[in-house]
């Protein structure tokens, strides 16, 4: 196999690997027990996320070798879903039920 | 169909490396369909959530973090693998390319025992899909990528057929297996921070 992008291969799953693992730390930042509403947390999983998300797309994927087109319209949705994620959240926020 | 002899070469990192869409476009147009389908999944989860953060968060309390985090890195591990099946195949080492296919399958094997023990465990402990709006989710988000993860199966025995066969050979094929399998990977990803990790 292409030496280069072999390495490259394991360097992406290592990264990708490493991210998974820090977001361990952050899903327990604030202790295993609490229950509160923590934002920042949600926000930087969701973000976390999609950059692995796009990292997959990107490498695994082959996108970045890919007509312009499609490495736009896969950023296109990765932009479209964190921002109704996120903004799902402020808005069931805003409107608590009961 | 096109032959993986017949292939034009696609040298990675090279500077005359040419563009080209890896597999099928008809997949490429499920797979950014099957992504908007679950984005609004997702947004109804979150919704959801945020209107009654502490029902989510005390059910939430009842999934092991650390069993979300081995699944996704043996989902990860075997789009490593399909990724690596690929390029031994447009290389023309066809007994490596399969190798890979069978490692992927492997750890998506794995993927799928994990998946059913942490289910039989939340069930176990009276967790069930009525029990409240978490576990709705929590069962209805893990079962649909379940079954696509069963049919990623199906594109990798595809694959498999196709490597290990002379005649039927197509690397346009073998790449839109990996481009499905792939995209069961990152919806997992998005899954396993919703799930495990958001507050």
């Amino acid at each position: 196999m292409n030496a280069g992008f072999e390495k490259r291969l394991i360097v992406v799953w290592l990264a990708l690997s490493t991210i998974t693992i820090v977001q361990l730390g952050v899903g327990s930042i604030d202790g295993r027990a609490a229950l509160a509403r923590n934002s920042a947390i949600t926000a930087s999983a969701i973000l976390i996320a999609l950059i692995k998300v796009r990292i997959i797309i990107r490498e695994f994927m082959e996108v970045r070798h890919a007509p312009v087109l499609l490495g736009r319209l896969t950023d296109l949705w990765v932009v479209l879903t964190g921002a109704v994620l996120l903004g799902g959240y402020l808005a069931g926020t805003a409107f608590p039920k009961g | 169909m096109t032959s993986i002899a017949s292939t034009r070469s696609r040298a990675h990192g090279s500077p005359e490396t040419e563009r080209f869409v890896p597999g099928q476009p008809d997949m490429w147009a499920f797979v950014l369909f099957e992504a908007f389908v679950f984005t609004a999944y997702f947004t109804v989860y979150v919704f959801s959530r945020a209107r009654t953060p502490d029902v989510f968060r005390q059910s939430q309390m009842h999934l092991d973090l650390r069993v979300g985090v081995v699944n996704t890195l043996l989902l990860l591990t075997s789009s490593l693998f399909v990724a690596r099946c690929v390029q031994a195949a447009r290389e023309g080492s066809y007994r490596a390319a399969t190798t890979n296919a069978f490692l992927t399958m492997l750890f998506g094997s794995v993927f799928l025992v994990s998946k059913v023990r942490e289910w039989a465990m939340e069930i176990g402990q009276g967790f069930t899909f009525t029990t409240d709006e978490f576990f709705s989710f929590y069962y209805f988000l893990t079962a649909i990528h379940f079954i696509h993860l069963l049919i990623g199966f199906v594109a990798l025995a595809v694959a498999v057929r196709q490597l290990t066969s002379p005649a039927r050979r197509s690397q346009v094929i073998v790449e839109t297996c990996a481009t499905y399998w792939h995209t069961i990977d990152f919806l997992w990803v998005l899954i396993f921070a919703l799930l495990y990790v958001m507050r």
